[in-house]
């Protein structure tokens, strides 16, 4: 296994286990590399478009379906609190935990709260909606506004 | 990627931020678009799907248009 895939695979299991986004600090204790080469590996990766960063070009913004700052949009899975990038990912992280969870969230235009139950077989029935107002083709134009 | 809890409210929220309307999504469809980005995240064999498997799996949830349509050009 490459060190690039070990340092990825390092980054969501920290997410995966305490809900918050791993330093890179965290990365090279982790997979027994030299910090430099973990930051190069974290750019390479925001390349590949598998992580965000924030300006300082090492701070993990997102590594979706994780979101690496505080959102709208929080998952609660096994006792952890997640927060997800968007409404999307917010039912992304159960499905990668393969675990059941609450997703809580609100409606953009009324600011109702959302609490969604989800289960291994997915979301519980419910009558909301999902709107994105950016077209597939423009995803990652900006994908922080998307 | 935002929730709302209607159809009215998606409408009220694009006529006051100027957004257009676009294809609403049901939650039932957003758990397999989840699915299908991130069920194997967390995994060595994970990759974020292509042009391609995009176009098949927004097909397979009636998910049509040019919305959904990723041109491959806009993806590395």
């Amino acid at each position: 296994m490459s060190l690039e895939l070990k340092a990825k695979l390092a980054i969501y299991d920290h997410f995966a286990a305490v809900g918050s986004r791993p330093s890179v600090d965290d990365i090279a204790a982790r997979v027994g590399a030299a910090v430099p080469q973990v930051r190069e590996i974290f750019g390479r990766l925001r390349a590949q478009r598998v992580l965000v960063l924030e300006a300082d070009a090492e701070s993990i913004r997102m590594a979706p379906p994780f979101s690496g700052v505080p959102t709208q949009h929080r998952v609660t899975a096994a006792g952890v609190t997640y927060h997800a990038n968007c409404a999307w990912d917010a039912l992304g992280i159960p499905a990668a935990l393969h675990k059941p969870a609450i997703v809580q969230s609100r409606c953009e235009q009324s600011m109702e709260p959302l609490e969604l139950a989800i289960s291994d077989r997915g979301p519980e029935a419910s009558h909301w909606l999902f709107h994105c107002v950016v077209p597939a083709s423009r995803w990652w134009d900006d994908i922080v506004f998307t | 990627m935002l929730f709302f809890r209607s159809e009215e409210r998606v409408r009220a929220w694009c006529m006051t931020t100027g957004h257009p309307l676009r294809p609403l999504v049901r939650m039932d469809q957003l758990w397999e678009l989840a699915r299908a980005w991130y069920s194997t995240r967390l995994l060595p064999e994970s990759r974020r799907p292509q042009p391609a498997e995009m176009r098949q799996i927004f097909a397979r949830l009636d998910l049509a248009g040019t919305f959904w349509d990723p041109q491959s050009d806009a993806f590395g």
